[in-house]
C-alpha cells in the first residue's frame, strides 16, 4: 500500500446560504496520523470533515473559500472529480448506516460498483477489510446474515470495513462512537490506533478522553473558528488559549 | 381513566362495533346471494344478457389485462416522477408544483376522468370504446396515486443511507439504484399493490371508455367491460332473471381478487423487508 497523504487545510471558510459555518480554518495533519476535532455542538466540526470529501456539495447553496490539500490535490478546487475523490477519502458516520443487504454484500458494495467482478478477488477484499476492521472473527461464517442483525458496535465496524474495502487513503469519522456502548467504543478506539500509519485520519468527537487516547493532533473549534490546534499532549496539558482550557476542563459556557 | 374519557371510549367502541356489523351484514348478503352461483361455469363462462347462468370469464380477463397494462405504463412513469421529485429536485419550484398537483389529481373523481377521456379519445380522435381506451383512462386516473406513493416510499429512505453510499465514491445514479431502491422496495411494492387494487375496483372511469360489453376475442380494440363495471351494469340494467345472484357472485369474485392482490403484495413487501 502506498504512503497515505498529508492533509493541509488553508484559510477555509464555508457558508450555508447566508449563514457562515466556518471562518478561516487552517489545519495540518501529517501523513498517516490522527487529528481529533473537538468543540461544542454546532461549532463546525462536521463541516470541516464534510468539506474534505465534498459531502457539503449535497447542501444547496453551499459556498466555500480557501483550500484543502489532500496529498497533491486541492479537494475544494473546481475541477475535482467528487466521485473519485470520495474513493480516496472515506467516511464513517455517527449512526451506523449499513445497507439492507447481507454482511458480505455491504462490504462488497463499493468494490463491486468500482468494477471488481471476480468472485475470488471480491471475497479476498471483503475478508481483508473485515479483518482490518477487527470484525472478521465475529462474522466469519455469518457473512450471509443481514447486516442489520448485527449489534450497533458490530454495525459500526462493518461500516468501517465497508469504507476500507474501496481502499481509501484518508478516513474521516464523524462521532463514530456516539451511538455505541463503552465496550464497542473501546473496540473502535483500538481500531483507530491500529489503522494509524496506513491511513490519515480525522475524527470528530465529543468525548475528550477519547480524543486524548486516539489522536496525535487535536484542534479545538468554537463558533466556526479554529481556536487552537497542536499536538494532543500539549493541547490537553498546556493549552495556550483560555477558551481551550475552559472547554477541556469542562468549564465551558 | 376519568368518567368522560370512559364514556368517549365506550362510544368509540360502540361506533366501531356498528361499522363492523354493517360490513358483516353486507358481506353476509353478498355471500348468501352469490355463493350458490359460484362455480367453474361462472368463472369460465361468457355472460348472458337475457338468460340465467352467465359467467364472467371475459370480465376477469379484461380486468387483469387492463390493470396490468395500465400498471406497466404508470409504475415506471410514477417512479420517474418520484425520483425527479425526491432525489433530484429538492425544493425547486416546479417539483413543488408537481407535488401539489399530483396530490390534487389524487382526488379527481373517476367519472370526470372517464368523461374527459371519452370526449378526447372517442369523440375527437375516433378511438373505439375499448380495452385500450379504458386502459388509458385507468392510467390517467391512477398515475398520481402511484407517483405520490412512490414519492413517499423514496422519501422514507433515510438520508444517511444515501450518504453512506455516496461516501464510497459511487455516483448518484448508482446510489439510487443499488442502495435507495432496495431500501424503498417494500413500501414501493405496498404502494403498487394498493394502486392495482384501486384499479381493479374502478368503474366510473371505465363505463364510457371501456364500455359495458365484452367480446369473445380479446383485443386492444375490443370492448372491455371489467368485473367492477359488470357489477354496476347488472345492478342497473341487467335483464337476466338471476341478476341479483349474478351481481353478488361478481362482487365476491371482485372482492376476492382485491383481497388476494393486497395479501400477495403485502406478503411480498414483508418478505423483502425481512430479507434485510
Ligand atoms: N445543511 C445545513 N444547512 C444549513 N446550515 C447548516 C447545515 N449543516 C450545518 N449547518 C450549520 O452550520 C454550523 C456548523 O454545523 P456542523 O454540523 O458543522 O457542526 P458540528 O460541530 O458538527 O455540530 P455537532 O457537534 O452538533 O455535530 C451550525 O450552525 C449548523 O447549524
Ligand atoms: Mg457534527
Amino acid at each position: 500500500m502506498s504512503q497515505p497523504p498529508a492533509i493541509r487545510v488553508a484559510d477555509l471558510s464555508v457558508w450555508y446560504g447566508a449563514q457562515r459555518a466556518l471562518t478561516g480554518i487552517t489545519l495540518d495533519v501529517p501523513a498517516g496520523q490522527v487529528l481529533a476535532l473537538i468543540g461544542a455542538s454546532g461549532c463546525g466540526k462536521s463541516t470541516v470533515l464534510r468539506a474534505l470529501n465534498r459531502m457539503i456539495d449535497r447542501v444547496p447553496n453551499v459556498r466555500w473559500q480557501g483550500s484543502a490539500m489532500v496529498g497533491d490535490t486541492d479537494v475544494l478546487g473546481p475541477a475535482v472529480d467528487v466521485v473519485a475523490l470520495r474513493r480516496r477519502v472515506g467516511m464513517v458516520f455517527q449512526q451506523p448506516n449499513p445497507f439492507p443487504f447481507s454482511v458480505f454484500d455491504n462490504v462488497a458494495y463499493g468494490p463491486r460498483l468500482h468494477g471488481i467482478k471476480h468472485p475470488a478477488r471480491l471475497r479476498k477484499t471483503v475478508e481483508d477489510s473485515l479483518k482490518q476492521a477487527a470484525l472478521w472473527d465475529e462474522v466469519r461464517g455469518k457473512l450471509r446474515r443481514p447486516a442489520r442483525a448485527l449489534s450497533g458496535g458490530q454495525q459500526q465496524r462493518l461500516c468501517i470495513a465497508r469504507a476500507l474495502a474501496v481502499k481509501p487513503q484518508v478516513l474521516l469519522m464523524d462521532e463514530p462512537t456516539a451511538a455505541l456502548d463503552p465496550l464497542s467504543t473501546a473496540k473502535i478506539e483500538e481500531l483507530v490506533r491500529e489503522l494509524k500509519g496506513r491511513y490519515t485520519m480525522v475524527v470528530v468527537t465529543h468525548n475528550l478522553q477519547q480524543a486524548a487516547r486516539i489522536s496525535d493532533w487535536t484542534a479545538f473549534l468554537e463558533a466556526g473558528r479554529l481556536i487552537e490546534s497542536g499536538q494532543t499532549g500539549t493541547i490537553f496539558t498546556t493549552p495556550r488559549d483560555a477558551r481551550t482550557e475552559n472547554y477541556i476542563t469542562g468549564r465551558y459556557e | 381513566m376519568n368518567r368522560r374519557g370512559l364514556t368517549l371510549h365506550r362510544a368509540a367502541l360502540g361506533l366501531a362495533g356498528v361499522t363492523g356489523l354493517v360490513y358483516a351484514a353486507m358481506l353476509a348478503s353478498l355471500l348468501r346471494d352469490g355463493w350458490p352461483l359460484l362455480s367453474w361455469r361462472f368463472l369460465l363462462g361468457l355472460p348472458r344478457e337475457l338468460e340465467a347462468g352467465g359467467g364472467v370469464a371475459p370480465e376477469i380477463l379484461n380486468t387483469f389485462s387492463m390493470v396490468m397494462m395500465a400498471m406497466a405504463v404508470i409504475a415506471p412513469l410514477g417512479l420517474a416522477v418520484a425520483v425527479q421529485r425526491v432525489e433530484y429536485g429538492r425544493d425547486v419550484w416546479w417539483t413543488r408544483e408537481l407535488d401539489r398537483w399530483s396530490r390534487v389529481f389524487l382526488s379527481v373523481p373517476g367519472i370526470v376522468v372517464g368523461l374527459v377521456a371519452y370526449r378526447v379519445l372517442v369523440a375527437e380522435l375516433g378511438w373505439p370504446v375499448s380495452i385500450l381506451t379504458g386502459t388509458v383512462a385507468l392510467a390517467v386516473l391512477n398515475w398520481p396515486f402511484v407517483a405520490v406513493s412512490a414519492g413517499d416510499a423514496l422519501a422514507g429512505v433515510p438520508e444517511s443511507l444515501r450518504e453512506g453510499s455516496l461516501a464510497l465514491g459511487t455516483t448518484r445514479w448508482q446510489t439510487w439504484l443499488f442502495a435507495v431502491l432496495p431500501e424503498a422496495l417494500p413500501s414501493l411494492v405496498n404502494g403498487l399493490g394498493l394502486a392495482a387494487a384501486r384499479m381493479i375496483g374502478e368503474s366510473a372511469a371505465l363505463i364510457f371508455t371501456a364500455g359495458v360489453n365484452v367480446s369473445p376475442h380479446w383485443g386492444l380494440a375490443a370492448p372491455g367491460e371489467t368485473l367492477a363495471v359488470h357489477l354496476w351494469y347488472i345492478r342497473t340494467e341487467g335483464l337476466m332473471p338471476d341478476a341479483t345472484g349474478q351481481a353478488a357472485a361478481t362482487g365476491i369474485v371482485l372482492l376476492g381478487l382485491v383481497i388476494a392482490l393486497l395479501w400477495a403484495s403485502q406478503r411480498l413487501a414483508l418478505w423483502l423487508e425481512r430479507r434485510h
